[in-house]
């Protein structure tokens, strides 16, 4: 075992290295002691000069294969390098500089944090600002026969997204008998045609407890929801809370903006997560995420809808009070009113206000209901 | 030349690596892709004496950052804008995303150059910088001509572009006061080419022949004769494709002239088609078996919890219901976590082995069979300016198309 000699009499240590100055690719042979008084690493090259580098300032340059030669540099000289081959060298200066595995200092720190802040601004402003911004305003303008396009394609992307099997898509529901009864709702609800909307409801086979709404004129309602409602006049206010945005176009702006996140997005997380973008994206257009306002214009639109056909809007309360009390706060449409308490305080007042006498017959006969229910069997 | 550097090291600095990176979502790959660079250019020893890689994760993170803030408008604003007009124009979306992709096309060669040029400019051979000239944006175009020539020609034109575009790479790369010049021209590519397209023909013919006959189109008699092709066609093709890389490297090398002061180093390139063909077919073998690793322990592993606590495997229609299995020897969370190691475990091997039975294999392959010619020379090249690069890579890292490495 050789023993390394530390204090007394370390000069006796010498030995070669090669060393590049950084100036020219020649390779000078060096001959190494190390200065105990100066603390410093003596080269002393075949010309007569001598070099010296403090041994503290002595840094390895790391994640090197081989392992058979160490490259020594000092922490602030970029270019200067001296190679070591033997290992008896290695074993020596491994021993002597204290400083040899700390990282050679960064600089510029401040210049990062200065593109990291905009960075982060950059993609706020993108995805707060800009991106709706420009989405409300070309939704608006958004020609019918477009927004029917992007309503079926994102349609076919929820469906993509929400299904668990990663086979097909989640499959819509089909039985005739069920889907007439949900056309007796609408017809019920809308006996004239909606003004420039040609709506088209389905159903989708999958236990969510929620419903929403796509750009031109598709309404989606899930299983869970149809079969966590009692009455068909509970149905029947979610169904037309959900033409609300359609006529408002709340859903065209979701879905133009959520078309300009998605580059964004899926620049920042990279390869990393490309489908979980798609899929967070989807999960934002189903929660609705839509502004108080639009909300209140669509509770509006629904109590306009169920008082002029004679029907109770005080369904809609009965349905999320049962709600809230069968599964606490968790279901998504649920989550969705509790984000504005002020609106269960306007179906408060709605139920209150509504006639005591009204007693309107029901809406779908018992057949009918059990058949809506029982939409997605075959 | 010589190779220093062994598999089992590198194994491990790309594990560790890989591992960090997935444990901090992605934001330690700019640490991991610098320590992987560092340790493949200290293996690569022309005339014994290492290439020294030092470029800086901080500065790809800030290169990152950069490209962020110029394509987060891009890619927002007009993608929206595009689906915007094909939706009310066309009424599909379909026209929408070939135009954004479109659009990114020559930023996709914008970055690729850019990256190149940060990557030499970072590189060192005996303390002197490599480095590349300016011309990211005429590249971009010139490859951008190149394609739609030889898209349109069916791919006769590939040599074409292939000598080109490296043309004007080489003419643009220098080595301190060293620069590089291609010389040679397209024609030294197209015998190697040529076996390109003659497996390309063997394969694509009966393939043409079979659909007709199955359409009806031709009678269905020459069956075997076109099966025997295709056996034929396949393995010419990927011979083919691997000889024309190979050896057009090898060509391209050969005609490389320098000039400048401590001008005169020239290359010997001798690279195996046969080699290199062994290492691909063996290394995605390699691959394939070892990423499989990870599926297959957490398979027998909860196979045997399912097993011990005697539930019918059935009732599982989501990873999720694992967290049900609460009754077993090992709770439900650990099996969902254990389903993650493997989920993530599998990407990670597929990625550390890529290393080492591919891109390591590779290029210690290329560079055990190249030879500096003229190197006595070189004592009197002398240092050029440091190339101070704010972004980095970081287009190309945000545009998915960084090196290999």
């Amino acid at each position: 075992m050789t023993t390394i000699r530390v204090g007394a009499a370390p000069e006796t240590y010498s030995g070669k290295g090669l060393y590049f100055s950084g100036e020219s690719a020649e390779a000078t042979r060096a001959e190494l002691a190390v200065d105990e008084a100066a603390g410093t690493l003596a080269m002393r090259l075949p010309d007569g000069t001598r070099i010296d580098w403090a041994l503290a300032s002595l840094r390895r340059v790391r994640d090197q294969a081989g392992g058979d030669l160490m490259v020594l540099r000092q922490a602030d000289d970029p270019v200067a390098r001296l190679v070591l081959s033997a290992t008896e060298d290695q074993r020596i200066l491994l021993a002597r500089a204290p400083n040899l595995h700390r990282a050679p200092k960064v600089d510029g720190k401040r210049k990062l944090f200065a593109w990291a802040g905009a960075a982060v601004a950059s993609v706020a402003l993108m995805i707060f600002v800009l991106i709706p911004l420009l989405a409300n305003n070309l939704a608006a303008v958004l020609p019918p026969a477009g927004e029917r396009a992007l309503g079926q394609t994102t349609f076919e992307q929820i469906r993509t997204a929400l299904d668990d099997s990663g086979l097909q898509p989640v499959p819509v529901c089909e039985n005739p008998e069920g889907l007439a009864a949900l056309d007796k709702i609408g017809e019920t609800l809308f006996p004239d045609e909606v003004e420039g909307f040609d709506l088209t409801v389905s159903v989708l086979d999958h236990e969510m407890v929620n419903a929403f709404a796509l750009p031109g004129g598709y309404v989606v309602f899930f299983r869970g929801l149809l079969e966590a409602a009692e009455s068909p006049d509970e149905v029947a206010a979610v169904y037309a809370h959900e033409v609300g945005h359609v006529v408002a176009r709340d859903p065209a702006r979701i879905a133009l903006r959520s078309a300009g996140s998605i580059g964004v997005l899926g620049l920042l997380l990279g390869d990393f997560a490309g489908g979980a973008v798609v899929l967070f994206l989807a999960e934002r257009i189903i929660q609705a995420d839509y502004s108080q306002e639009a909300e209140a214009a669509a509770d509006a639109f629904a109590f306009d809808v169920m008082n002029a056909a004679g029907r109770p809007a005080s369904a809609m309360a009965d349905f999320f009070d049962r709600l809230r009390a069968e599964y606490g706060d968790e279901p998504a449409i649920v989550q969705h009113f509790l984000a504005h308490p002020a609106m269960i305080d306007r179906i408060e007042a709605a139920r209150a206000a509504q006639p005591a006498d009204l007693d309107p017959a029901p809406l779908l006969s018992d057949a009918e209901w059990a058949a809506l229910r029982d939409v997605c069997s075959d | 030349m010589f190779w220093r550097g062994q598999r089992g090291t590198l194994f491990w600095l790309a594990l560790k690596t890989g591992a960090l990176t997935i444990l901090t979502l992605g934001f330690y790959r700019f640490w991991m892709k610098t320590r992987l660079r560092r340790w493949y250019w200290s293996a690569i020893r022309p005339d014994g004496l290492p290439l020294e890689y030092v470029g800086q994760p901080v500065e790809k993170l800030m290169g990152f950052l950069i490209a962020v803030v110029v394509l987060a408008f891009y890619l927002g604003v007009v993608n929206l804008i595009l689906m915007f007009v094909s939706f009310s124009l066309l009424a599909a979306p379909g026209a929408g995303y070939a135009l954004s992709f479109v659009g990114v096309i020559p930023l996709w060669f914008y970055a690729r150059y850019r990256a190149r040029r940060y990557v030499l400019a970072r590189t060192r051979w005996r303390g002197i910088r490599f480095g590349v000239l300016a011309g990211a944006w005429g590249y971009a175009m010139r490859a951008l001509v190149w394609w739609l020539g030889t898209i349109v020609t069916l791919g006769l034109l590939h040599p074409k572009m292939r000598f080109a575009l490296e043309k004007f790479r080489i003419d643009r790369t220098v080595w301190g006061s060293v620069q590089l010049e291609q010389g040679g021209s397209a024609r030294m590519l197209y015998p190697h080419f040529a076996h390109v397209m003659i497996g390309l023909f063997l394969t694509l013919a009966p393939l043409i022949d079979a659909v007709n006959a199955v359409s009806g189109l031709a009678d269905a008699s020459g069956t075997g004769r076109l099966f025997l092709m295709l056996l034929v066609g396949v393995p010419w093709l990927i011979y083919g494709l691997v000889r024309y890389d190979v050896m057009g490297r090898k060509v391209m090398a050969n005609a490389i002239r320098t000039s400048g002061a401590g001008g005169g180093i020239g290359f010997d390139a001798a690279p195996r088609t046969a080699r290199m063909v062994r290492i691909v077919v063996l290394g995605n073998i390699a691959r394939l078996f070892g990423a499989m690793i990870p599926v297959l322990v957490f398979t027998i592993a909860i196979g045997a919890v399912i097993a011990a606590s005697g539930m019918d495997a059935g009732v599982l229609d989501s990873p999720f219901d694992l967290l049900m299995l609460g009754n077993g020897p090992v709770p439900g969370w650990a099996l969902l976590g254990l389903l993650g190691l493997a989920y993530f475990g599998t990407f990670l091997m597929w990625s550390v082995l890529t290393h080492v039975f591919l891109t390591m294999p590779v290029l210690r392959h290329y560079v055990e069979t190249l030879t500096l010619t003229g190197a006595d020379t070189v004592g009197a090249v002398v240092q050029r300016d440091r190339d101070e690069f704010a972004e980095a890579e970081g287009f190309a890292e945000a545009l998915d198309v960084g090196a290999a490495i």
